[in-house]
């Protein structure tokens, strides 16, 4: 009994702070309705018709009502939906177990055998399962990456991600108008926007972009763009890329931080269709509610945290400082700060702020309270970035298993796809029949610069579980038991 | 890997690794049988050759498909070997898959069949000669080389780890191949290993008993699974067609016994290989042949060993053939017991333990079809092969209704067997 009691004062307060604007309402409209019910009929009669209405008073008025209404409805932001998405599925010629991985590892590094025992150790404790898939040019010995291999990556995992959004939203290429395309590390001439404009004969007035070199949060970047674009182009509907290629990037070196990201990104892409057609909102699946954006380049430690360098053999990679969980921490905290108040129902938001205040004037030693987003969210996704990232995120959010179990999933049957693992994580939630119409998700992404980029979406309808998509095959098989260290 | 390449013959190498396309369950495991254990320094080497037609327009990735598919249902040639705290070896099923190598030759297909006509030692080039060891984890048992050739045709070169199976079930796997490149479902289980037990060491009374004669005891190996030869061993081959055989057959038929080609060319060649080493006649020899019914995974040997009274330079074909015939199949226990007098962890050979010959006659090489085409010759030969040697015979071309045979021995012995055999084959 005694433990419930706060748990009940605390429910209690929630709805009271919540509702308060319910709670002062309905005395005030009671009290009205109780003094307009003591005067009577009669006398409600007389103070009508001593309200001398003017005809002229009467036009100006609704004139004035019209044009606020006007000026309101036309500057509110105009609402984006998500029509669909599609994610890429690779092949099964594409995948890497474990020990092929290794086995490769130990061949090409044969004069290296510290950094394999490094890698094992990594992939043993990645959270990486036994399917995920490499690019066909890095299952040689050793890689082979050709300009014409990244290309063909490319080719295959954007057109395949782009045909499936077309059968999906029965949409013609000749209907897009905004196209946007991000991959961070490889970035040929002609863009690779401009490869998906020859190959889908895109109109010659579409707005098309391609943004590299901002990693794996790139994909909401995209997003924020796209959303920009859709506020000044009305009636327009915004193409959105998000890969990541692979092929180019592998690092054929042996300093030990610079082999990780060969040891957890994997290939992988989406392709996402949003528009602000009236049309659309019909049938569109979600809605855009808020994308918050946070870049802490502009401190050193950040910057340098992920970073493109050659190793002391001159093999480029990219290579991970130590710092980076913490940095990552940072990040977290400062997009929290930003999005906090935009999403938190008031109760939350009032506590928050009373212990600030507490903490800053009252007692320092006060714990630093962490807002509940369990109650502004039904789903999250956090970038499945590797097993460090979503279980720093789950501590510092408080999150349950089930809530970060579309990442972890995500992480152990695709890896690290980078700024598309997003958007197998909401896959993943549909495919499990999860999302409710009116529920709302959180999209949690970090990446090289460093930054941390959020999107908030509401689902818009009821969304029938999906016959076709990443997860069809193998979403029975979910979730499974990750052990903390596979005994490879 | 890829022996270095004779004056640029094969070029243009590239590796790569081939695994089941669906997961195997994990913890699964295989355990070799003791007799499989006995072949495990052997290893079985078939090139398939193809004319132009079975290849034509196939990217390396198209190659690959079908492989991924048919290793579902071979989840243990993709594993790897451990070893148990015994020191028995056992395939942990993790999928690492089958080495894939791409090579290129410079000369066409009749050109090369020419040379190796010559020199079979040749035909290494067309087989990965990878062995397993020294690092058992990393070892792949398994290897498939996809030559092609100047004018188009390939050759398939299958390196089978001998513990793995015997030549039936190398055949059977790429047989299957065929049929899953032609859109077929394989007949077969999908998971044959199993999730591994507490080792449980069977009780077997393991009494004091000498080692049957036809399963060799070699020095300790370790990790580094070939038998360690005193001098170097070469393959020839030569063709023997249906009249010639069946000329031989008759001559050396005695009192209305009949004998089978695989005898007939044994006792032949037995004899020859008599008369070239002289000082140190193979009395004793090995036959095996491969069980073609209620086959268990792995191998299906039975063995069997005769030995001559007599000297051999002396004795008539026709008495050695009658031996053979006779011969009686070691009892499986036998081996079984000399394996397991340490729990496997002991090294043996089989070819080349004594004179080895081997009845390949039924194997079902020429079964398979690659895109409806048949190969056009398919070479098979034995590496890992002990000093006394080995001959093999193989069923030929179906065109010709012969044999094919192929002989392994020291390599100053070649072309001495060669000059003894014209004599037999020369009317």
């Amino acid at each position: 009994m005694p433990e419930m009691l706060p748990k009940y004062v605390k429910l209690g307060y929630q709805y009271l702070v919540d509702h308060i604007l319910t709670f002062l309402f309905i005395p005030i409209m009671a009290a009205v309705s109780i003094q307009i019910l003591k005067l009577g009929p009669e006398e409600i009669l007389t103070i009508w018709n001593s309200l001398h209405f003017d005809f002229v008073q009467i036009l100006c008025s609704s004139f004035l009502v019209t044009l606020i209404a006007t000026v309101y409805f036309m500057s509110k932001p105009r609402s984006i939906y998500l029509v669909d998405y599609a994610c890429y599925k690779p092949p099964i010629t594409s995948r890497v177990p474990f020990w092929t991985f290794m086995e490769h590892s130990r061949l090409i590094l044969k004069d290296n055998p510290k950094s394999v025992e490094f890698q094992m150790r990594i992939l043993e404790r990645s959270g990486l399962g036994e399917e995920t898939s490499l690019p066909p040019a890095i299952h040689y010995i050793p890689p082979n990456p050709t300009m014409e291999a990244a290309r063909g990556e490319a080719e295959a995992v954007i057109f395949s991600a782009i045909d499936t959004l077309m059968q999906k939203t029965s949409i013609e290429p000749k209907d897009i108008d905004i196209l946007i395309v991000n991959c961070s590390l490889f970035s040929p001439t002609p863009s690779l926007s401009a490869m998906v404009v020859n190959k889908y004969k895109l109109r010659s007035n579409i707005k098309s972009f391609n943004l590299s070199g901002m990693g794996c949060s790139a994909g909401l970047i995209s997003i924020d763009l796209a959303r920009d674009l859709l506020q000044v182009h009305p009636n327009s509907n915004a193409l959105v890329v998000s890969t990541e290629i692979i092929t180019p990037n592998y690092y054929q070196g042996s300093e030990r931080a610079m082999l990780l990201p060969n040891c957890l990104f994997r290939m992988g892409g989406a392709a996402i269709l949003l528009s602000n057609k009236r049309g659309d909102r019909n049938r569109a699946k979600y809605k855009l509610v808020h994308v918050v954006r946070t870049h802490k380049g502009a401190d050193d430690k950040a910057y340098k945290c992920v970073y493109e360098q050659e190793d002391p053999q001159g093999k480029v990679g990219i290579n991970l400082s130590k710092d980076l969980m913490i940095i990552a921490g940072e990040a977290l905290k400062s997009n929290i700060t930003t999005i906090g108040p935009l999403v938190l129902p008031a109760s939350e938001q009032l506590l928050f702020l009373f212990i600030l205040i507490g903490r800053k004037i009252f007692n320092p030693k006060w714990k630093p309270y962490i807002p509940d987003f369990k109650q502004a969210f039904e789903h999250f996704c956090i970038h499945s970035g590797g097993r460090a990232v979503i279980d720093e995120l789950q501590k510092n959010l408080q999150l349950s298993a089930e809530h970060v179990e579309a990442s972890r999933m995500t992480l152990h049957r695709f890896g690290n796809t980078s700024s598309s693992s997003l958007w197998y994580e909401l896959s993943y939630i549909e495919a499990k029949g999860r999302m409710k119409k009116g529920d709302r998700i959180w999209q949690i992404a970090f990446g090289s610069g460093f930054k941390c980029n959020s999107a908030v979406w509401k689902c818009n309808r009821r969304i029938n579980t999906p016959n076709i998509g990443p997860w069809q095959d193998c979403i029975d098989r979910y979730p499974v038991h990750i052990p903390e260290i596979v005994k490879l | 890997m890829v022996s270095s390449m004779a004056e640029g013959l094969i070029y243009d190498i590239k590796l790569s690794s081939v695994g089941p396309g669906t997961v195997t369950e994990p913890d699964m495991v295989h355990e070799p049988s003791d007799m499989d254990l006995a072949m495990k320094l052997h290893y079985l080497k078939v090139i398939y050759y193809f004319g132009k037609q079975a290849f034509e327009g196939l990217t390396t990735l198209k190659i690959k498909e079908p492989l991924f598919m048919v290793l579902n249902y071979f989840p243990v040639i993709c594993g790897r070997f451990r070893r148990a705290e015994s020191g028995r070896p056992y395939i942990k099923c993790n999928d690492c898959g089958v080495r894939f190598i791409e090579a290129k030759c410079e000369k066409t297909m009749d050109e090369w069949l020419e040379m190796t006509k010559e020199n079979a030692s040749l035909e290494k080039y067309l087989t990965p000669n990878q062995i397993i060891g020294p690092e058992l984890g990393f070892s792949p048992t398994v290897l498939l080389q996809f030559t092609k050739f100047k004018c188009g045709g390939m050759s398939m070169g299958l390196s089978w780890a001998h513990v793995l199976g015997d030549a039936f079930s190398a055949a059977e796997f790429l047989n299957l191949l065929g049929k899953v490149v032609a859109g077929e479902k394989p007949n077969r289980p999908i998971n044959l290993a199993h999730l591994k037990t507490n080792s449980t060491n069977p009780e077997s009374p393991l009494t004091n008993t000498e080692d049957p004669l036809s399963v060799k005891r070699v020095g300790p190996v370790g990790d580094i699974w070939i038998p360690v030869n005193n001098c170097k061993m070469e393959a020839f081959s030569f063709s023997v067609n249906a009249t010639q055989l069946s000329h031989l057959q008759s001559k050396i038929s005695n009192n209305g016994t009949d004998f089978s080609p695989f005898e007939a060319l044994s006792a032949v060649i037995w004899q020859c290989i008599g008369k070239i080493r002289p000082e140190s006649e193979p009395k004793v020899v090995t036959i095996c042949k491969m069980m073609e019914q209620n086959r268990a995974d792995g191998n299906n040997l039975l063995i069997s060993v005769v030995k001559a009274a007599y000297p051999i330079v002396e004795a008539n074909p026709s008495e050695l053939a009658a031996l053979m015939k006779n011969a009686a199949i070691d009892k499986i226990e036998k081996i079984e017991n000399a394996i397991e007098k340490d729990n496997g962890v002991s090294d043996f050979i089989v070819y080349g333990g004594n004179l080895t010959f081997a009845n390949l006659e039924e194997a079902k090489f020429y079964e398979i079809d690659y895109r409806g085409e048949k190969p056009i010759y398919v070479s098979y030969r034995v590496d890992g092969v002990g000093d006394e040697g080995a001959v093999l015979v193989l069923p030929g071309p179906p065109k010709n209704g012969g044999r094919t045979v192929m002989a392994i021995l020291p390599e100053n012995e070649a072309t001495e067997l060669k000059s003894e055999l014209k004599k037999w084959f020369m009317d």
